[in-house]
């Protein structure tokens, strides 16, 4: 899968790839946050690069609904591959009626981004906040019936959050997404970015994450963290993922998914894994 | 991404380095003056994104990128061997604008991507005219790199170098104020920060246009990511991969950008 945010609203994916690269190597598209009203995101810099790793703090800049239903849906369809809507909300009303704005859209799926801030609940991530998530879970359920992904924060109660998500009739957990993360642009006068931290630094910890949350949940796990390689990729499945995202990879070059999954077939043949 | 090899890394001065990159890729036919191509050390993941680099010059199966020593991503590429392989990604960005009454004004490493721009005028490869006159600034006379090449291409050249150790003694921007009081001309620029708000300030009491060739950080190069914008005047952001790097100065909001 392409992972929310990493591949922008799909508009200019096929410069760099064929409709049929796209068709045969994407297990699924998982959009950019979409809110409910446009979002001009933060003001620059929005990103700064760590050993091995990038900071990102776009301020989930995006259409807004009706925009994107009206604009990048329809060519995001037109690739036939199934579409997961990444939403992004501020209290759960939000993400309700996000979802409800999808139900007559042919999407496969949505994944609810729990990173965000809950600002009934004074401005504390959803992600903190078990009890906060349950509720969200159970009234997206109630306008929602198909594929349903929670993207856990790979910090705060991750095993509670994991096992309300499974209880509450999630289909699938995303493991995870950024860490939060800050750099130092200037010394004296002191200036940093903060934002959320991604690449291969982050991999050991995210690999963990889906080790221990596997034993844990009976959930489908989607790894996401790092992957760069088929390598990578192979290496959450064997720790327990079902399926895997790619996010940085799409940045350092739009073709990554075909050489990823490339990569990954050769590897599981070489050692005899997944059939 | 695409595939090259390394011919050439030579460094023209203490820190800027002239690199080929050679490709039996077509791809780099497309290349247009003011676009730019991604580049990827193979297999390295620090630094993790490749770095940008204007396009140089585009000659028989290679490319060209003048570069200038200044942070993690431009070292590792002054380590680059010839011979060693390198990945591409481009061309990225939009193309310098075709004017037709206009000057250039290059304050030093600036002035790597308007070699491409005239070597085309030159070999009648792209339909762009040639400059009323080129501006060329940097802090010394070693590193005005691309004067040789600049002296055959057929139209003046002004140079000025802070230690005054050729041509004009001080700002690049000081000869330019001089011409555009007796010269009604648009100005198509490239530098350092401060030389480019200063450009946008000259054009605007001058009443012409300026277009600035922007440097950001950028991870994509695509629009994929959103992470590299500049703010405009009307309180929205340009992403400076898809709609630059060269933007019209009198829509940036300098003011929003430090």
């Amino acid at each position: 899968m392409l992972a929310s945010g990493t591949w922008g609203l799909g508009e200019n994916l096929d410069l760099y790839l064929t409709k049929e690269e796209i068709k045969s190597n994407i297990g699924a598209f998982v959009s950019k946050g979409i809110s409910r009203f446009p979002k001009k995101g933060n003001p620059p810099p929005r990103l700064y690069e760590t050993p091995c790793g990038l900071i990102n703090s776009i301020g989930l800049e995006n259409p807004g609904l009706e925009v994107f239903k009206r604009d990048y849906l329809p060519k995001l369809l037109s690739y036939k591959v199934p579409l997961i809507i990444n939403l992004h909300g501020e209290e759960i009303e939000d993400f309700v009626a996000l979802a409800e704005g999808f139900k007559e859209e042919k999407v496969d799926g949505i994944e609810l981004n729990i990173s965000c801030p809950n600002v009934k609940k004074g401005g504390i991530a959803f992600s903190s906040d078990p009890k906060g998530v349950k509720t969200l879970v159970k009234e997206v359920r109630k306008v929602w019936e198909r594929f349903l992904a929670v993207k856990l924060s790979p910090v705060g109660p991750v095993y509670e959050i994991a096992e309300i998500c499974e209880k509450e009739g999630v289909d699938a957990l995303v493991v995870a997404n950024t860490y939060p993360a800050l750099g130092v642009i200037g010394l004296a006068p002191l200036k940093v970015i903060k934002g959320g931290l991604s690449g291969p630094a982050i991999k050991p910890l995210t690999l963990r994450l889906v080790y221990e949350l596997a034993q844990k949940v009976e959930l489908p796990i989607i790894g996401s963290g790092g992957i760069l390689s088929g390598k990578d990729a192979l290496e959450y499945l064997v720790c327990g993922a079902k399926a895997f995202q790619i996010g940085v990879a799409n940045l350092i070059d739009p073709t990554s998914a075909v050489k990823i999954i490339q990569e990954m077939e050769e590897l599981k043949k070489k050692h005899g894994l997944f059939g | 991404m695409y595939q090259g090899e390394v011919i050439k890394n030579l460094p023209l001065s203490q820190n800027v380095y002239l690199l080929r990159v050679k490709t039996d890729l077509d791809i780099i036919f497309s290349f247009n003056p003011g676009q730019f191509v991604k580049i990827k050390i193979n297999e390295r993941i620090d630094p993790l994104i490749p770095r940008p680099f204007t396009i140089h010059d585009v000659k028989k199966n290679s490319f060209y990128v003048l570069y200038q020593v200044v942070g993690k991503g431009t070292k590792a590429l002054s380590l680059v061997q010839p011979g060693n392989k390198i990945e591409f990604l481009g061309p990225l960005g939009k193309p310098f604008p075709k004017l037709e009454n206009y000057v250039i004004c290059a304050g030093g490493i600036g002035i790597a991507g308007f070699i491409y721009l005239l070597e085309s005028i030159k070999r009648k490869t792209h339909p762009y005219v040639l400059p009323k006159k080129i501006f060329y600034g940097a802090r010394t006379a070693e590193d005005l790199v691309c004067y040789p090449f600049l002296e055959g291409i057929g139209t003046k050249v002004e140079i000025a170098t802070e230690d005054g150790s050729q041509g004009y003694k001080g700002l690049i921007t000081e000869p330019l104020i001089k011409y555009l009081e007796k010269n009604k001309v648009d100005v198509l620029a490239c530098g350092p920060l401060p030389m480019l708000k200063a450009v946008a300030k000259i054009a605007q009491s001058f009443g012409v246009k300026a277009y600035l060739t922007m440097e950001t950080f950028l991870s994509c190069g695509t629009g994929f990511c959103k992470g590299c914008v500049i703010p405009l005047k009307n309180g929205n952001y340009a992403h400076l991969c898809i709609e630059g790097p060269t933007l019209l100065a009198e829509e940036i909001d300098f003011e929003a950008l430090s």
